[in-house]
């Protein structure tokens, strides 16, 4: 488990971390908290001609509140994000999600933009980022542009990222008054990746009817994948027990899981339904 | 030296690895609860293990292995290998067949006649049997360029087709792992003892249990690995191995290099974690070996954690089918058992794959009282990685299906799961009691354990407040397991099986002018703590502090010819020897200090560091003096006194010496995911005489651990192409500290009559009875949908799977 030779390159700026992808092309790769990257290396089952470290990026890691978004720089580490009062004032569903990603060790050092860019369909940050619609913020030498999280996933492992651009941002709505909130994941032991688990947010009125509601899978499609059709479903009720059965089979129905050694298709997709129902409950407090 | 710790500065220096210097209060050291003298070595990352180790001039090792789980290979083509950068050489099967004989399990045929052995090549020679099997080795200035290069060997493989389980295997027209046979069954045990139809025929009920057990692993934390290094001035092979069993690592490096024995020293260092994985010669390390001497170089193989998982030894995977014949209170009248053993590709050596199933099938009896009983146990060979033993061998699976049966019976006779136990077990009273397999237990404590564990538990409230879950939905069960193990098997034990392995063990107790000891055994620690707990018995021996003694274990240069530690058996037959040892030592003290003191010997004794009159204790001369004036002023001795003062001893131990524990699991199982929650674990352990209770509680806590993992995580899967589909730690699932919880533990002691200071053995222990206490709670938790618990590991979709399956049926 040794990694096959590579070059290897720590810049000191977005400028010449940019600079070097370009002259890299498709032979270069990011390496951010290297939590995924660095055991594929050793297992040889990923090799790279050259690695970009942007773990001296300090100016990449930050949390910041900006009227109703929060933006969270890319190199910011899953830990920061977990404890950080500001997150939990703004979206405490990232705190959530940010104390299921692995282990401490993993969480001191991994980065959501590591994540994201990563792209396992199981993983935490891919998941809430496609549940709040995130805005993902992409710089290349020459450009800079801004992607849905919700178009930004394409299949496991893959996204829609160049190979000379750079996640360098991470934009999630705050929640609005009135949101609740629900995270259910299954996995064999904490810290694993999810066989299964749903985010959702809600926004509620005084009389606990949804008037907004967003929702995602993670673990049971190719991609984290946002299920619309459960909102008509869920947004005017009071969350009662025929609508989250409704929502649930919907969830269900949307997903086209994979299996592997942790759980087959149909026992992920059975999954979706039941996760789903607890999510909502726990959102609405049930 | 000072570090900063969260702030608080600590002074490193004032952790001493010595031992505070101190004799209890009862003047015994044996019982005690001391520090272990390892934990400063291990707590400050100073331990020692082989890849610590690094030679000058070292090269490294890469082996090329199988990705097919049977094949034939064409040809071997190392053109591009060879030229990289850094390599050394390389070697394939044929390149070494001549030089490194093929590892072969023998049994002796009168003893074992259905056995079959095979050879097991150290590099694959005409065909490969599992995935990950070695085909072909790298040797590179260091372990990057060596699997560099091992990347470029192109291996040309004709795919034969694979046996990928035991159903297969045994099929008429199945495909042979070893052409040789004619089938594919290693090994075939039968006995029946007692009228075991009669019994079946008088029954008032009868209940019977197919289940299968997964596949898993010891999975140590260090790997397995070796250093070796030849001298070519003293012709002195030294193989550094993270192994449990040094000598015999040197008879078979011996045997398959066919050089000197005694040109070889073997050196096992720190060893991080073994469970019974590292009790063997490994292809790897005669390989090793053998490069050593032929390049003149020192070469060093650290195995990699995707090696281990897939080309080391896994355990346990059987599929079994009992019944159990009782009558309308519940009492025994007979159990028949077929247990077939999925042995993978070849026989762990030196001692033979086909052990495990005999082992779990002959422990099915258990501690209860059992007048007629038959088995069959059949171990299959298939193309998968060999299995080899892991803690407690065939017991969990004896155990469990035991335990699931005792539970079956009770639920059928309307009994409480504890009450038919004990009905059915050994009594105190009735010790020594033979056993249906003819084991005498000297003495134990099973229905005192299993009632001291209900205790503990709080058993009818734990009934009570299950009842009230059930009532909001929610489902708790409690699960009983219960075993009886014999521990420190003797030599007699192994060949009444016809295996060629030792049951003693050696140990010479030397004491030096200044009145210190050291001890040199041949059982060798891979976290058992045995610098502590052999030195508290070599303590109380000799009537020296702890702080005064020194176990060397792992060095056969140094310690006298012994086995090694595995089958809960150092504390047994190390302790034995260094009782035995130092009795010889003190012999020749007291009477040496006899004609010094003009007190008669027999009334002398060694304590507190002194040499006392036994009636009083009046101190009458400092060992240290004595010492002293033996080794030193020698002149002074009496002429037909020898000089010098050590000992050696060999220790046979009993027949049987036998460990007796009851578990019992807590769960709550979720309905919905199938997911299982341990909420609590209970264990009573009965080891005999415990040297230090500390150490016991960390025997049974890891060993619950690891069978927590047989329970409810581990499994190594392959397809039905033979592939391997659990190569890391994200797809081999081990429990970690989250998943485990405190356990709570009682102890009794019934000590053992016939070892000295009563000891038992209790390595394996914590491991035994968790795949059984805890499928017999999630059976408990799901009775209202009457499931079927037949596999394990628990995992939820599986636990799910039954749930549905009655929801269907219903």
């Amino acid at each position: 488990m040794k990694p096959a030779p590579f070059k290897y390159a720590r810049p000191g700026s977005v400028d010449e971390a940019l600079a070097l992808l370009q002259a890299g092309g498709d032979e270069a790769k990011v390496l951010a908290g290297g939590q995924s990257l660095v055991p594929l290396l050793n297992l040889r089952m990923a090799s790279v001609e050259s690695i970009v470290d942007l773990n001296r990026l300090d100016d990449l890691a930050y949390i910041k509140r900006d009227n109703d978004t929060l933006c969270i720089g890319a190199m910011t580490r899953h830990r920061q994000i977990e404890v950080s009062d500001a997150v939990q004032a703004a979206q405490p569903l990232l705190c959530r999600a940010a104390a299921e990603v692995g282990h401490l060790a993993i969480r001191n050092r991994g980065t959501i933009g590591g994540s994201l860019v990563h792209a396992d369909p199981a993983a935490e940050w891919p998941l809430v980022a496609a549940a709040l619609d995130a805005q993902l913020v992409l710089r290349s030498q020459d450009n800079s542009r801004t992607v849905a999280a919700r178009e930004f996933f394409l299949a496991p492992l893959m996204t829609a990222i160049e190979p000379t651009e750079i996640l360098c941002e991470v934009r999630f709505p705050v929640a609005p008054a009135g949101a609740v909130w629900g995270f259910q994941e299954l996995c064999r032991r904490p810290g694993d990746f999810a066989i299964v688990a749903i985010a959702c947010l809600l926004t509620l009125d005084d009389s606990g009817t949804c008037s907004a509601a967003s929702l995602a899978v993670g673990g049971a499609h190719s991609t984290p994948l946002h299920i619309a059709d459960v909102e008509p479903i869920v947004v005017g009720s009071q969350g009662d027990a025929a609508v989250l059965t409704a929502a649930a089979e919907k969830a269900a129905a949307a997903v086209e899981p994979s299996g592997d050694v942790h759980g087959s298709a149909d026992y992920r997709r059975r999954m979706v339904k039941v996760l789903t129902q607890r999510a909502l409950q726990e959102a609405w407090g049930k | 030296m000072a570090s900063s710790q969260g702030g608080k500065r600590v002074n490193v220096s004032s952790i001493s690895p010595r031992v505070e210097d101190t004799f209890t209060l009862s003047g015994k050291m044996v019982g005690a609860q001391v520090r272990r003298v390892e934990d400063p070595r291990v707590l400050l990352g100073k331990t020692q293990y082989v890849d610590d180790l690094d030679l000058p001039n070292s090269l490294a090792l890469a082996f090329v292995r199988s990705p097919y789980a049977h094949a034939r290979i064409v040809s071997t083509d190392a053109a591009a290998a060879q030229n990289q950068p850094g390599v050394q050489l390389v070697l394939t099967g044929a390149d070494i067949a001549e030089a490194i004989k093929p590892l072969r399990v023998e049994y002796e045929p009168a003893k074992a006649p259905t056995h079959k052995p095979c050879d097991w090549p150290v590099l694959a020679q005409d065909k490969v049997r599992f995935v990950g099997e070695a085909a072909a080795v790298v040797v590179a200035t260091d372990r990057y360029a060596a699997e560099d290069a091992a990347g470029l060997i192109d291996v040309e493989y004709e795919p034969l087709e694979p046996v990928s389980d035991v159903e297969q295997a045994l099929a008429a027209d199945a495909p042979l792992v070893h052409e040789e046979w004619g089938d594919n069954v290693m090994q075939t045990l039968q006995a029946e003892i007692g009228d075991v139809a009669k019994a079946f025929q008088e029954a008032d009920c009868v209940v019977s249990e197919r289940l299968t057990t997964g596949r898993h692993m010891a999975l140590p934390m260090e790997t397995r690995g070796c250093v070796a290094s030849f001298e070519p001035a003293t012709d002195t092979l030294t193989v550094w191995s993270s192994t449990q069993v040094p000598h015999v690592l040197r008879s078979h490096i011996a045997l398959v290099l066919d050089f000197p024995e005694h040109h070889i020293r073997v050196v096992a260092p720190d060893v991080g974690g073994g469970f019974g994985q590292k009790g063997h010669l490994f292809p790897e390390e005669a390989v090793a070996a053998y490069l050593a001497r032929r390049l003149g170089r020192p070469v060093k193989w650290i195995e990699d954690r995707r090696e281990n998982l897939s080309a080391s030894l896994h355990a346990k995977q059987q599929a079994v089918q009992a019944e159990l014949a009782v009558r309308q209170d519940g009492t025994i009248l007979g159990i028949r058992g077929r247990f077939v053993g999925d042995v993978g590709a070849y026989s762990e050596y030196p001692w033979g794959s086909a052990f495990e199933a005999g082992h779990a099938a002959s422990s099915m009896p258990g501690p209860y009282k059992t007048p007629a009983f038959s088995f069959e146990a059949v171990s299959v060979a298939t193309n998968k990685t060999t299995i080899g033993v892991y803690r407690g061998v065939g017991l969990p699976i004896g155990v469990l299906t035991m335990e699931r049966l005792m539970d079956l019976a009770a639920q059928k006779l309307g009994l409480d799961p504890a009450e038919i136990r004990l009905r059915n077990m050994i009594r105190k009273e009735e010790h020594p009691y033979t056993t249906i397999i003819g084991a005498e237990v000297e003495s134990g404590s099973h229905r005192e354990s299993l009632q001291k564990a209900l205790d503990i538990l709080g058993y009818q409230e734990r009934r009570a407040e299950q009842q009230r879950a059930r009532t909001q939905g929610r489902y708790l069960g409690i699960g009983i397991g219960c075993y009886l193990e014999g521990t420190a098997p003797s030599s007699a034990a192994f060949a009444s099986m016809g295996l060629n392995l030792g049951g003693y063990e050696s140990a010479t107790v030397r004491m030096d002018v200044a009145g210190k000891v050291t001890v040199l055994v041949g059982t060798h620690s891979h976290g058992q703590s045995h610098e502590t707990t052999l030195a508290q018995v070599a303590a109380d021996e000799l009537g020296v502090s702890l702080a005064d003694v020194k176990i060397i274990e792992g060095d056969t240069n140094a310690v006298p010819y012994g086995m090694g530690t595995w089958g809960s058996r150092s504390a047994v037959t190390g302790g034995g020897a260094i009782s035995r040892a130092s009795q010889k030592l003190r012999t020749k003290m007291l009477r040496i200090a006899s004609r010094m003191t003009e007190v008669p010997d027999d009334d002398l004794e060694l304590a507190e560091g002194m040499i006392r009159r036994k009636a009083d204790a009046t101190p009458l001369m400092p060992i240290k003096e004595l010492a002293h004036r033996i080794l030193v002023q020698a002149g002074s001795l009496p002429p037909d006194e020898e000089p010098g003062l050590d000992a050696t001893a060999h220790y046979e131990p009993p027949p049987s010496t036998h460990a007796n524990a009851t578990h019992i699991a807590l769960v709550e199982v979720d309905s919905d995911t199938g997911k299982v929650t341990l909420l609590r674990y209970v264990v009573v352990e009965d080891c005999g005489t415990i040297i230090n209770p500390t150490v016991v509680d960390g025997q049974i806590q890891g060993g619950v651990a690891q069978g927590i993992g047989t329970a409810l995580y581990e499994h190594a899967l392959y397809d039905e192409n033979g592939q391997f589909l659990t190569g890391t730690l994200m797809d081999y699932l081990i429990p970690t500290a989250i998943d485990v919880p405190q356990v709570e533990i009682g102890h009794i002691e019934s000590p053992s009559p016939h070892t000295p200071h009563g000891i038992k053995g209790v390595g394996e222990g914590g491991a035994i009875a968790p795949p059984a206490a805890i499928a017999n709670a999630v059976a408990d938790a799901l009775a209202p949908f009457e499931v079927r618990v037949d596999a394990i590991p628990l995992t939820p979709e599986r636990v799910l799977g039954w749930i549905e399956q009655h929801k269907a049926a219903a």
